[in-house]
């Protein structure tokens, strides 16, 4: 009681310092450039905040970070908003967004996704800030027990998981996951500092970005291979249906938000990979939950986006746990926002939580206010991005690959990332072409190094003893669950079942 | 900002004047247009801070805008190389730093570019030392105690660091020559996620930049046993010295550093400028006090002095890099 009577005095604290009409117009301004931004594909919230960082030097410390927090959250949905109407994933987490997603969007139900999205995301939020607000420092404990041997266990969990991304064929999905793999090899070595598959060329040294790989097999192998169907091109604006859920579809996809809030908080405090792989996760398991969903997952199913919208924005709100307890931040958006904050004299780190309770409470107070102002901005802005589809396709597709060009070209301010985009480009029109589903191979690319990187690093502390894996209990946990997996889509029996399941499509 | 009339006509005006001026008088009109610079690493890091805080002040006194152009890749060598390889007018200047013009040349097989023949140094920015620290919980109370346990339990021990090659990496493996002890070297990838498995008690010990670290150092987090250079450090005063503190670790001096530079053959003009510029903006309280808050000793040496600097930093880490076997291609 004594707890939670503290937490609200500390809540008190941060409204007070929030709820100032000035700090409400720079989360709003946050919120507005974040989203605008975001919307452009490939400019993510770090271009973002870099580029809009100066201009929050003059303002006072508190409503510096309300307004960098406010674009981070903006960037994120605006993410999701071009992963639903153009099938392009401004950021890793929502390519599992797009799934359904697009679908959706093909189906006329764009205006259904982009609200659902929107639902979830601040559901998962109010949630995520709570969670933040009473356990951020015991969840920052739980975070130091995840060594190598854990994150290796997650990542190979993951990895057999990703199957079930895909909604055609068992085989195809498992070659694009490895093709991923070795796509993620490509770069200097963590372990040893050996460049592999880099042919000399400094800028493939770090390896192949993500924003190239994704615009590429998604963004341009998409428009080019429409522009291609002439005749059977889709125009799925004349059919759009209502722009907010029916009742139905609230009831239908509350329990799969609740879920993947759950799984989100808990994942997004593991530095690296966590909101990305809360999305994924949170897919599987609404996957496996399902029965008989109508459409089928993959071709428009709701809960295929409101669980996974809403576990990446939950995540989105525990990844600034490791940040704001340890002052360590655990990703580039993060560590810009370090820099903010040294801009402005706050020194980051253990004590900023007492010796600054203004700010660390009257930041965690503006991100559930930022998750308010999202939804407040974006559900009327709804209709405004529904419309956008009605843009003629003449104009619309190269103003895409456009922005993708631009959105490509800011992550390192490097033309050949954009050579490299269209080098995938191809590659995306010949997968389609043959079938194969490039969320797998995404999943792959991004999961592969940090897979390799653990089991080397566990293996090394271990001095090459495999038990550690076993030894450890959460470790042998997550194995034991993926060998389970393996066996359910090996069993004869079930694997017609996850014929049925998943290919229908095909059907 | 709104295109006005007025405003549409004063940047006609402008760039009439601009060419009016001609090659003659451009020699005291240095600079007439903005100011490009190079950051060789993604957006967020110290390194990076420090760039865009004087970036904002140099444009008062050159009287055009400097803008700051993150260039990652390959350990900087991207943006460094990039440098190297434009315009010697001036108007390209690089932040480089001890990987980009001293550890890579060591590491790296195959340079793009010559860290000495390629670059007209400005002057260096700021240095900071790196620290030797263990989890709070650890017995080893100093780099002594350390050795001494090493050299007893070969093996046994573990040092994190940032990446292959990082200033970091190296000390460790300066320690370990020195003194003839094995410590496995655990490479993360990056500093953060180094310091983070140092506090999980992944690691033993680490050497971490004193500005990363320094949060974590005052409140408790991990301990702090000496630093890596050669003096002490005002802001750190009780902290001894590698060197001091046990005599197999003597003449023991490592830190990490950044500063400005243009590539070779620049105008003596724009050179002068550029120094002078950055020197007074290094100057300034605002840096002073952002660089002391990092630890940092600030720069603001002469150019002459900013290369001989640089050539002592290569040769002294191309020996370490040798003994310890250490590489990146």
């Amino acid at each position: 009681m004594d707890a939670f009577n503290t937490l609200v005095a500390n809540l008190g604290i941060g409204f007070g310092v929030a709820f100032t009409f000035q700090n409400l117009i720079y989360c709003f301004v946050g919120c507005l450039l974040g989203t605008l931004i975001g919307v452009l594909p490939g400019i993510g919230p770090i271009a973002t905040i870099a580029m809009l960082l100066p201009a929050t030097y003059a303002l006072p410390p508190v409503a510096a970070l309300i307004m960098l927090a406010g674009i981070y959250y903006g960037a994120q949905y605006g993410g999701s908003t071009t992963a639903i109407l153009v099938n392009l994933p401004g950021e890793s987490s929502s390519v599992v967004t797009m799934l359904d997603g697009y679908q959706m969007a093909r189906k006329g139900r764009a205006g259904v996704a982009l609200s659902t999205a929107a639902l979830g995301s601040f559901i998962a939020g109010c949630v995520g800030t709570l969670i933040l607000a009473a356990f951020a420092a015991p969840l920052a404990e739980l975070a130091f027990k995840f060594g190598p041997a854990e994150y290796f266990s997650l990542m190979v969990l993951g990895l057999i998981g990703a199957v079930v991304l895909a909604s055609g064929s068992l085989i195809k999905a498992i070659g694009m996951i490895i093709l991923g793999l070795l796509l993620g090899l490509v770069g200097t070595d963590v372990n040893t500092g050996v460049s592999r598959f880099a042919f000399g060329i400094p800028e493939l040294s770090d390896g192949i970005g993500f924003i190239s790989v994704a615009m590429g097999v998604f963004g341009f192998a998409e428009i080019i291979s429409n522009v291609d169907m002439k005749g059977a091109r889709e125009t799925f604006t004349n059919k759009i249906t209502n722009l907010f859920p029916r009742w139905k579809d609230i009831k239908e996809c509350l329990p799969a938000i609740l879920r993947g809030t759950g799984i989100g908080s808990l994942l997004g405090i593991l530095p690296g990979g966590g909101a990305l792989l809360a999305a994924f996760a949170s897919y599987t398991i609404e996957k496996k939950l399902a029965k008989n969903p109508d459409p089928p997952f993959g071709q428009g199913q709701i809960r295929g986006v409101a669980g996974p919208e809403s576990a990446n924005n939950a995540g989105a709100q525990t990844s600034f746990i490791p940040l704001l307890t340890l002052g360590i931040p655990p990703n580039a958006v993060m560590a810009l926002m370090v820099g903010a904050m040294t801009i402005h004299n706050i020194q980051p780190g253990p004590q900023v939580m007492t010796s600054n309770p203004q700010l660390f409470w009257g930041m965690i107070a503006s991100m559930w206010l930022g998750n308010l102002m999202l939804v407040i901005l974006n559900l009327p802005l709804i209709g405004m991005w529904v419309q956008l589809l009605k843009v003629p396709y003449r104009i619309l597709y190269p103003a895409i690959l456009m922005f993708c060009c631009i959105g490509v070209f800011s992550v390192n301010n490097n033309s050949f990332d954009v050579l490299i985009t269209v080098l995938f480009g191809v590659l995306g029109i010949v997968f389609l072409r043959f079938g194969c589903e490039a969320a797998p191979l995404l999943l792959g690319f991004i999961l592969g190094p940090m897979m390799e990187e653990n089991l080397r690093r566990a293996m090394l502390l271990s001095r090459g003893d495999p038990s550690v894996f076993l030894t450890r209990p959460l470790s042998l946990t997550m194995l034991l669950m993926a060998l389970a997996m393996v066996v359910i889509i090996s069993l004869p029996a079930i694997s017609k079942k996850r014929e049925e399941t998943f290919q229908e499509e095909a059907g | 900002m709104a295109w006005t009339p007025a405003r549409l006509s004063s940047i006609v005006l402008s760039l009439c004047a601009a060419l009016a001026c001609g090659s003659a008088a451009q020699a005291q009109t240095w600079p007439t247009k903005p100011v490009r610079f190079v950051v060789p690493y993604p957006p967020g890091g110290s390194l990076d801070q420090v760039a865009r805080a004087l970036a904002d002040r140099m444009k008062d006194g050159l009287g055009q805008p400097v803008l700051v152009e993150n260039r990652p890749g390959a350990g900087g060598n991207v943006g460094a190389d990039f440098v190297a390889k434009s315009a010697p007018d001036g108007y390209t200047i690089v932040m480089g730093a001890v990987a980009t013009h001293a550890t890579n040349p060591a590491l790296y097989p195959k340079m793009p570019y010559d860290a000495i023949r390629d670059f007209q140094p400005i002057t260096l920015v700021a240095s900071t030392p790196n620290v030797l620290i263990v989890p709070p919980e650890s017995p080893l109370r100093s780099p002594r105690e350390l050795i001494d346990f090493a050299r007893k339990n070969p093996g046994r021990l573990n040092f994190g660091s940032g990446s292959n090659g990082s200033t970091g990496h190296l000390a460790g493996e300066l320690m370990k020559q020195m003194t003839g002890t094995f410590i496995v070297h655990i490479p993360y990838a990056g500093g953060n996620p180094a310091l983070l498995g140092l506090m999980a008690g992944q690691t033993d010990l680490m050497f971490d930049n004193y500005a990363n670290a320094a949060a974590q150092i005052k409140a408790g987090k991990v301990r702090a046993l000496a630093v890596t250079t050669a003096r002490r450090v005002a802001f750190a005063p009780e902290l001894p010295t590698m060197a001091e503190s046990d005599p197999r670790l003597a003449g023991f001096d490592l830190d990490t550093w950044f500063g400005i530079l243009a590539p070779a053959g620049i105008p003596k003009d724009a050179l002068e400028r550029l120094h002078g510029e950055t020197v007074r903006a290094l100057a300034s309280p605002e840096l002073k006090e952002r660089l002391a808050r990092m630890g940092a000793v600030a720069g603001g040496n002469t150019p002459a002095q900013f290369a001989e600097f640089i050539a002592r930093e290569m040769t002294k880490y191309a020996r370490i890099v040798k003994l310890s076997g250490a590489k990146v291609d």
